[in-house]
């Protein structure tokens, strides 16, 4: 039986060295970029609910029902 | 994960992900871009991966989409053109399957740079990396009856082509 000509054709190339920095240096800059965003959303999630309870505490203070 | 342990990864699969990103695209400098994005891609998607397949099945399907994606933003293929045939019970025709595996290699080769970049992946896919049918419908996300009528249409505009370039063989 004939080798199946797919197989034949194949490419046999491989990556150009320089690739593989690059595919390396854009991994560390996304795990850098998500370590920022990680940073910035935690800090302003804190920040956010820090002001509602603040808010929060205040208006209850002023807003107690009357009896 | 870190970049140092991404990069065993990257050592491991990327020869063959370049290899596919060949395949697909016939350009190497394109294959380049698309090896990069398609390892960008995977490192995004890490948590995706659910231990269902082999890690490198995961990442080669990853491969074949974006290539198909790729190709077809880049040439704006319509999707099924022109094509009115039913998906439904498509029959496995193995009559063009064997005409198309009994191509010299070389006229092969010329065929496939001739033909439509989805249908190049499609073939490739079943004859060069022998994916079941199984596996296709996994990494293109579509049903049993579309994979097999993508492939039938991709062997019979393969030998069109194939006619149309050599037709003192017929």
């Amino acid at each position: 039986m004939s080798e199946n000509p797919f197989k034949i054709i194949r490419s046999t190339d491989q990556p150009p060295e320089s690739l593989r920095k690059e595919v390396v240096s854009s991994v560390k800059f996304l795990m850098l970029m998500m370590r920022f965003v990680q940073l910035f959303v935690a800090d302003f999630s804190l920040a956010l609910f820090d002001k509602v309870r603040k808010a929060d505490g205040g208006d209850a203070a002023q807003t107690k029902p009357r009896k | 994960m870190d970049a140092e342990r991404f990069a065993v990864l990257y050592d491991r699969y990327s020869p063959k992900v370049f290899q596919k990103c060949i395949g697909m695209t016939r350009d190497r400098d394109l294959a380049k871009d698309l090896t990069h994005d398609i390892f960008v891609k995977v490192f995004l998607n890490l948590s995706k991966f659910d231990h269902r397949s082999k890690f490198g099945t995961w990442v080669y399907s990853i491969t074949y989409n974006y290539c198909l994606d790729t190709i077809r933003k880049s040439k704006r293929l319509r999707e099924e053109e022109i094509d009115e045939r039913t998906e439904e019970g498509v029959p496995m025709d193995e009559s063009s399957e064997a005409q198309l595996l009994g191509l010299r290699a070389e006229r092969l080769d010329h065929v496939l740079k001739e033909i439509e970049a989805t249908d190049r992946a499609i073939l490739l896919m079943k004859y060069e990396d022998e994916l079941s049918v199984v596996d296709m419908q996994d990494a293109l996300g579509l049903g049993e009856s579309a994979v097999k009528m993508r492939l039938l249409r991709a062997r019979e505009r393969a030998m069109a082509k194939y006619a149309e370039l050599y037709p003192e063989e017929l």
